[in-house]
């Protein structure tokens, strides 16, 4: 007879990510139904200080756009059909500089594919969803400590950085229920902005040396905002391609990637002499988990990178791989999305894919891919 | 001046353009009523009438084509401030493209003030006829397209906008603008316009070529949105503790294979939570067709001594099959060695089979957890109070509670 812990409970990811939202200081839930995010929506509902349901997911976004532009933390959690209805909208945000989080559960495509069968399909699309191919910070975790953590990460780089987040999950992160210690959660306060120093003349894009323009709401009686989906000055004023109206564009890209160290987050267990590494993410990382304990277990040496921030891609991660004569990437895909980010399509000596689709990429899988 | 709504900024639109005599308009209703301009937002769109950004000194927020109604309607909500006004700017193009955000922004009746500004065409990429070119303007431009325009006024007048009304007459478009962002609630003006390039050349032309002017009253009450505290979800959750034995070496996995309606995925939820409660790691994961309400119905349990990464279930210690939906999809994961627990309905042959008469002694719904219940007696796995406790803060549990215990 033992006690495992006194806070053991049956819940699953959708839950904490939910819970963490609102703790981190989110205010509200834009929710359109979708499977597999359909417990977001039921628990978004009761947990945000807000709940609305849009009536299709473009106006999901322009409302969560409104709501940011007015200072308020909108959350949203969608599927790819939804995902990809709200592209355009999706890049207003990132062009308005406005804070929110979309929560993406992925499922088997192509289309409406599958809606009940999970999958890691999407990340390819997200990559190139800013037109012109401009960097969006995206978390994944890989089990419900990743969940609660990276919930508030999220929040904390969408608010810092001034910009839309994805927090990518898939169906069997955040629909399956499973055992868990509650106790294993660090509390999560609001989160503030951590650069807000206003220099007067206010100018809704005028940035300091952090690359990030300090946030005022809409409505204010202090400053005038001006805020601009198309390519714009300083001052949020519409510009066909004036310098400062350029520089402010490629600015877009600069704070994503020179303040990267920020928000980059991964799990490195490295095994000394190890000549091989796995790289896993998300749904696929307990399995390449387990498949490490295992192939240890057989008296091989095998390291595991499990990556967090898969976008915008970190040095420190290309660094780990570089320093392995063979990487290994385990993903529920058919092409490798995150292997084709990181060295294009082109099959490589050096890398190795474990791939599949319709079901979960098992330990067994990747043990025979290996073959150690 | 002082509260000026207007910058200095010279107008953007093409001489004569109809669009320079609404933003003027705006702006002198705005200092009839005695505005601060940083009490007031603008939320323009896209196309020759979301030019006009730079023109106010207000808050200004220039969106999407068709989406400014949405995107105003959600200014609005967040900043649930009654002082402060959102004016929404789109033309007819903008009005057609988003017409599904302008029902949905009447039908909220939040408080926001829409302007169409109804030039008749696409100006901005050719004069292109739109949803809202009248069909004497169509005749005009010699354009058989044989199908009549939207009536915006009427159709937002429909969805539930508390005023929408067609102002033909530039005379009348100040009193008009004054009077909709004075009433509560969402209010739309269709304000005829004209367009040198490619339409109508002058004002007075837009008596022959527009629709009639009209205005449509609803008499409701402005919603608003509230924010409200809630609690935690963690304060809803329960803690179980483990306080039982159990025979688990490391993984064990069931599978509950059946129909929608034969309570598969509640007894997989509380035989995960017997589990728990017997000191082990438990995972559930349930599969149906998106019909939930007809068809197969699977759930898996994994229960294990260590704590459980990988959530699949390739090969189950132990599959119940209740149903032949169930037995369908289980057919595929049975191995020689797996145990199978199966309704006597069923004809099923396996090498590992026992069948009872689950269904028949306690019912379709209660089937399965009769099948663990047996289950239960004959391996240990887990004790039978386990289950019972899982089972107790079920509100129907003294009816669970019978079904397990009535012998099979």
């Amino acid at each position: 007879m033992e006690t495992k812990s006194p806070n053991m409970v049956f819940t699953d990811a959708s839950l904490l990510i939910t819970e963490a939202c609102v703790k981190a200081g989110a205010d509200a839930f834009i929710g359109y139904p979708i499977t597999p995010s359909n417990k977001f929506y039921s628990y978004g509902s009761k947990r945000f200080p807000l709940f609305l349901a849009g009536p299709d997911e473009i106006t999901v976004l322009q409302w969560m756009a409104g709501l940011s532009a007015a200072g308020k933390f909108p959350v949203t959690a969608t599927a790819f059909p939804g995902l990809a209805l709200m592209a355009e909208t999706f890049n207003m945000a990132y062009m308005m500089e406005l804070p929110m989080l979309l929560i993406i559960t992925q499922r088997l495509g192509p289309s409406t594919g599958s809606a009940t069968t999970g999958a890691q399909g999407d990340l390819s699309f997200i990559n190139g969803l800013i037109s012109g191919g401009y960097p969006i910070p995206v978390f994944c975790p890989s089990n419900f400590e990743d969940a609660w953590k990276l919930t508030e990460e999220s929040i904390r780089t969408a608010i810092n950085l001034r910009t839309p987040v994805i927090l990518l999950t898939s169906k069997e992160m955040v629909m399956t229920q499973k055992s868990f210690d509650i106790s294993k959660l660090h509390e999560i306060n609001k989160i503030t902005n951590v650069n807000e120093t206003i220099d007067l003349p206010y100018k809704t894009y005028k940035s300091g040396a952090n690359y990030v323009p300090p946030f005022v709401a809409v409505g204010n009686e202090e400053h005038l905002v001006r805020l601009n989906s198309s390519t714009h000055d300083d001052d949020g004023m519409i510009q066909k391609n004036s310098p400062n109206a350029l520089a402010n564009t490629i600015r877009l890209k600069e704070k994503m990637e020179k303040r990267l160290n920020e928000y980059t987050f991964f799990e490195y267990d490295k095994q000394k002499d190890s000549k091989h590494l796995i790289v896993s993410y998300g749904i696929s990382a307990d399995a390449s988990r387990d498949a490490v304990e295992e192939i240890r277990k057989n008296n091989h040496k095998i390291s595991l990178l499990i990556v967090k921030t898969l976008l915008p891609v970190s040095e420190k991660i290309t660094d780990i791989m570089d320093s392995y004569q063979q990487v290994i990437f385990v993903e529920e895909n058919i092409g490798g999305q995150y292997k084709e980010i990181i060295y294009g399509k082109i099959s490589r000596k050096n890398i190795k894919q474990v791939n599949k689709i319709g079901f979960m990429i098992s330990p067994s899988d990747i043990i025979k891919a290996i073959a150690l | 001046m002082k509260n000026a709504i207007l910058t200095d900024i010279k107008m953007p639109f093409c001489p004569g353009c109809g669009h320079g005599v609404i933003v003027n308009s705006i702006s002198k209703a705005f200092i009839e009523l005695g505005y601060n301009p940083l009490d007031i937002i603008i939320v323009s769109d896209i196309g020759c009438s979301g030019l006009v950004d730079p023109l106010f000194a207000t808050h200004t927020v220039h969106g999407l084509h068709g989406r400014a109604p949405a995107l105003g309607l959600g200014v609005a909500m967040g900043l649930s401030n009654r002082n402060k006004k959102v004016i929404v700017i789109q033309g007819d193009g903008g009005a057609t493209i988003g017409l599904q955000h302008l029902l949905e922004a009447a039908r909220r009746n939040i408080d926001i003030t829409l302007l169409v500004f109804n030039n008749l065409l696409y100006g901005m990429t050719g004069g292109q006829i739109s949803g809202l070119s009248t069909d004497k303007f169509k005749e005009l431009r010699q354009v058989e397209e044989g199908v009549p325009p939207f009536d915006i006024v009427r159709l937002a007048h429909q969805a539930g906008a508390v005023s929408s009304a067609r102002v033909i007459s530039p005379a009348n478009f100040t009193e008009s603008i004054k009077f909709a962002v004075e009433t509560q609630g969402f209010t739309l003006l269709e304000l005829a316009s004209v367009c040198p390039s490619y339409g109508l050349q002058k004002i007075k032309e837009l008596d022959d070529f527009s629709e009639e002017a009209e205005a449509l009253l609803n008499y409701r009450k402005v919603n608003e949105v509230d924010y409200i505290e809630t609690t935690s979800l963690l304060d809803k959750v329960e803690i179980i503790k483990g306080k039982f034995n159990a025979i688990v070496d490391e993984r064990y996995g069931i599978l509950l294979a059946g129909s929608a309606g034969g309570g598969i995925q509640l007894a997989a939820e509380l035989l995960a939570k017997a589990g728990m409660l017997s000191g082990l790691y438990a995972t559930m994961k349930g599969e149906y067709p998106v019909t939930v309400g007809t068809g197969f119905s699977i759930a898996e349990v994994i229960l294990s001594r260590k704590p459980i990464n990988y959530t699949g279930l390739d090969k189950p210690d132990v599959i119940f099959i209740m149903t032949e939906d169930g037995f369908v999809k289980a057919n595929n994961l049975i191995k020689d060695d797996t145990m199978i627990i199966a309704d006597d309905l069923l004809s099923i042959t396996a090498k590992n089979i026992i069948s009872k008469s689950f269904t028949k002694k306690v019912g379709k719904r209660s089937a399965v957890l009769s099948a663990i219940s047996y289950w239960i007696s004959q391996t240990n796995i887990i004790s039978h109070d386990a289950f019972i406790e899982a089972i107790k803060p079920h509100k129907h549990a003294a009816l669970l509670i019978k079904a397990i215990e009535t012998p099979v």
